[in-house]
């Protein structure tokens, strides 16, 4: 049976890799290369590196850094991150890179979504879908890193990405994310229903229960983990690592009592 | 030494790369004299079946690879998009494919939404014919998959590997000397590093 | 091409070397005296500490447990009541479950140079988490780091990894400060480690802050320095004492791996300090290569001394080439961006060492008899006064 994909999230700010809280607050994590290396290492299912300062500082994709990570890993890795047009875009794939994370540019140039998937095919075209909850529980689509607020409701924007030919979408919930509280499964669950693409939890992960809840009522087709592969436990110090296969294994194929 | 062939469709440094953290020299070339004096073929693809195949037909490299896998018999593997070229054709396009194994492609149609195309991440596979290319693998083998359209064998002797996915399908297939992998072999660690392991030894 | 040739100046033991009577140091190891029945000065001041601390017998139990008990009593109504630095290797990983056993409350803290291997994180992880050990870890951002240690390099110094010794001792400091705790435990034995030439391995804030300021080009942000006055601070203000289990108690590496293997599901990663790929380079290739050191004679003539090894076996061993790991050395150049021609030019070049540079030395040697004190008082570790407040080279 296929396998609910667990995949480290790792966030690249000027060459090295930190950590956010809400999108804000970088802590220091490590080197990227070395981290992916560890990952490599561990043998984990993916990796997805986003450059969170890239498109506001104007800046291209660090293709030398992609490329030291593309000889270091043997499993898939997704990218995002500044890529705009398709010139990056075929770079970043020739670099070795399975799939591209994009999201500013697809409300600046949404046709730029369907030249990519036509040319590369659907499944290597990933869109990347912030969302913020106001204080009135409304659900707010943002592009640029969590500052630029637009004028879409999570659910339609999903729609309306998957017709132009994304092939899956990357689901943050910004004002989850590095909180250790959980996913919003409101938010997954609306979402994934609404489209047939595949879609990725992201923020918010503290527990296997968390993974599980995700999957079995966000009905998420894979998961993002970011904070808990980072930090040895909430409030405690940097140390990479991963849950355990097993456990995970047992977690999703199983339903856990109490979630 | 493994010939990788470059035809402009697919993800030749990885397979350069886990052919060298296993010990196995390789070469990526779009040269019609270096496919040709090859002693062993790989053929990568990632994107669509139409393009491919226009590519593979007008550069001269259908010629080079009909003479050494039909005549010259030299083993050739074929992953991804690449193994569905080495079949009749695909329903994802109009081209015909190399015809090297008689099967063809189909496209994943589900009903059920919960059941997303394209079929992505890590999956089971199950041995069927006994085949050189997947000796001594692990019991519980998994392999990163993803695809829109899969391959379905017309005679099941060409089966070696099968997957299910709402669906039982041939994960990998094999007729004499020519290999397919539906599967990224050199992105699923260890497991792709035996399977291109066992290739090197044929 | 010729010209990217290494020198490799790695040193050999052979039948017309000078070597000590009772471990195989020989006659080109730094400052080293033989006296008149062929002993070193280097194993007599082990004999001398083995002394002081009564290390392996029961007496040397004794008194550490009455350390133990005094360690307990000050944490009383903290969260911790002592720092651990752990790194994933044998000593720190011993270190700290023997610090559960003994019934004590350790806070366990990394320095991470950006370095590590997929198995020294592990190992930190698989023991922390079996004794639900709470982690502190200082991360320093990897451009820095990287400056720091090519500074080292250009300046054709021995301690390329000295920064890193640095800065896990201003981490432990610090986490021991946040959390008001009294004492670290450094899991250091010289039973199994010997003592190291001071000339291959000075390290000090002031030599770090000097070289960096020569050879460096990115401000010193997120590397945790320690200049004098924070020493001061920490060991004066602050009187974080410093105390080393392994110089008392009783301490098989052997044994202590077996049981971290079978217990924890620990790893050994092939040899001493392999476990960080800046502290692989270090021993395997820079020192061998550019210095003529092996360190390896440390452990080697440890081994020795204990009796666990003949000295035939020692020199044999010694003599063999170090496990280098694949591509160590090219990912060493691609990370610290060295070019192969500036690559051999250093490694085929100069050798310096802490003399050439301005460092607090002079200051440590002027103030010898207060470091005196301070280690008699556990705030300075012994083999500290020793080397660094010494005024002839040991």
């Amino acid at each position: 049976m296929l396998q609910t994909r667990i995949i480290p999230c790792l966030l690249l700010k000027d060459e090295s890799l930190v950590k956010t809280v809400n999108f804000k607050k970088p802590a220091y994590i490590g080197d990227p290369v070395n981290t992916a290396r560890i990952f490599n290492e561990l043998e984990v299912d993916e990796l997805v590196l986003l450059d969170i300062s890239a498109t506001n500082n104007n800046r291209k994709p660090d293709f030398k850094i992609l490329a030291e990570l593309a000889n270091e890993c043997f499993m898939p890795l997704a990218y995002g991150g500044g890529i705009n047009n398709f010139e990056d875009a075929k770079k970043i794939f020739k670099i070795g890179i399975e799939k591209i994370i994009i999201n500013s540019v697809t409300f600046t140039n949404p046709s730029l979504i369907t030249q990519l998937s036509e040319h590369f095919g659907n499944q290597a075209i990933v869109v990347s879908i912030d969302v913020k909850k106001n204080m009135f529980g409304k659900y707010q689509v943002y592009s640029n890193s969590g500052t630029k607020k637009q004028k879409v409701d999570p659910v339609a924007w999903a729609q309306k990405l998957e017709q132009l030919g994304t092939g899956e979408i990357l689901l943050t919930a910004i004002h989850q994310e590095g909180t250790w509280n959980g996913f919003d499964i409101d938010l997954l669950e609306k979402v994934s229903n609404a489209v047939n693409i595949p879609v990725i939890a992201n923020g918010g992960a503290a527990s296997i229960n968390n993974i599980v809840k995700a999957v079995k009522q966000g009905c998420a087709s894979a998961v993002c983990l970011g904070s808990m592969v980072v930090y040895q436990n909430k409030g405690m110090g940097v140390l990479v690592n991963f849950p355990n296969k097993t456990d995970l294994d047992n977690a999703l194929n199983n339903n856990i009592k109490n979630i | 030494m493994i010939t990788i062939v470059d035809y402009g469709m697919g993800n030749l440094g990885s397979g350069f790369n886990m052919f060298k953290k296993i010990g196995v020299s390789s070469r990526i070339t779009s040269d019609l004299e270096e496919i040709k004096s090859a002693k062993k073929l790989l053929l990568p693809g990632v994107g669509s079946f139409d393009k491919a195949m226009e590519k593979i037909n007008t550069s001269g490299i259908k010629e080079v690879l009909d003479q050494k896998v039909l005549v010259e018999e030299t083993p050739i593997l074929g992953i991804c998009l690449g193994m569905q070229l080495l079949t009749n054709s695909s329903e994802e396009g109009t081209e015909k494919g190399l015809g090297y194994i008689n099967a063809s492609g189909k496209k994943f149609i589900f009903n059920d939404n919960k059941m997303k195309v394209p079929h992505m991440g890590w999956n089971t596979v199950k041995k069927a014919t006994p085949s050189l290319l997947t000796q001594d693998f692990e019991e519980e083998s998994r392999f990163y998959f993803v695809h829109s359209y899969y391959v379905e064998v017309e005679n099941q002797e060409n089966s070696i590997l099968k997957t299910t996915y709402g669906l039982e399908f041939d994960s990998a297939i094999q007729h004499k000397n020519v290999y397919g992998a539906q599967f990224h072999p050199e992105k699923s660690h260890k497991f792709g590093m035996k399977l291109f392991e066992n290739f090197a030894k044929i | 091409m010729a010209k990217l040739n290494i020198i490799n100046r790695r040193p050999y033991i052979n039948s017309d070397s000078k070597i000590c009577a009772t471990c195989i140091y020989d006659e080109n190891v730094p400052a080293i005296e033989f006296d008149e029945n062929g002993i070193c000065n280097y194993c007599k001041m082990i004999d001398n500490l083995k002394d002081q601390y009564h290390t392996g017998t029961p007496e040397g139990v004794e008194e550490f447990l009455k350390i133990v008990e005094q360690i307990k009593k000050d944490g009383k109504g903290k969260k911790y009541d002592c720092v651990v630095g752990v790194s994933g290797g044998t000593d720190s990983s011993y270190m700290i479950i023997k610090a559960i056993e003994w019934g004590l409350r350790p806070l366990a803290v990394h320095y991470d140079n950006t370095w590590n291997t997929a198995i020294a994180t592990e190992n930190i992880r698989k023991i922390l988490s079996k004794l639900n050990v709470d982690l502190f870890t200082h991360v320093t951002d990897n451009k820095e780091a990287d400056d720091i240690f090519k500074s080292f390099f250009l300046a054709n110094v021995p301690e390329i990894d000295g920064s890193t010794d640095i800065a896990l001792a201003e981490t432990l400091y610090r986490a021991a400060s946040k959390f008001k705790v009294k004492y670290i435990l450094e899991g250091h034995s010289f039973m199994t480690e010997g003592v190291s030439p001071l000339s291959s391995a000075y390290v000090d804030g002031a030599y770090i802050k000097n070289l960096h300021k020569m050879f460096g080009k990115l401000r010193m942000k997120t590397f945790p320095n320690m200049n004098f006055m924070s020493f001061m601070k920490w060991i004066i203000v602050k009187r974080i004492k410093k105390i080393r289990p392994l110089w008392y108690i009783p301490y098989s590496k052997e044994g202590a791996q077996a049981m971290l293997e079978k217990e924890y599901g620990w790893k050994y990663y092939g040899g001493h300090h392999l476990e960080n790929r800046m502290t692989a380079f270090n021993h395997s290739v820079y020192f061998p290569q550019k210095f003529g050191i092996d360190q390896r004679n440390n452990s080697l003539s440890a081994s020795v001394r204990a009796g666990i090894m003949t000295k035939e076996e020692a020199i044999n061993e010694y003599n063999s080439d170090p496990l280098v790991e694949d591509e160590l050395v090219s990912y060493f150049k691609k990370r610290l961006e060295i070019s192969d021609e500036k690559y051999a030019l250093v490694m085929n070049g100069d050798r310096k060492t802490y003399r050439d540079y301005p460092t607090y030395k002079k200051r440590f040697e002027r103030l010898r008899p207060l470091f005196f004190i301070l280690a008699k008082a556990h705030l300075v570790p012994m083999s500290f006064y020793i080397k660094y407040t010494s005024k002839t080279e040991i």
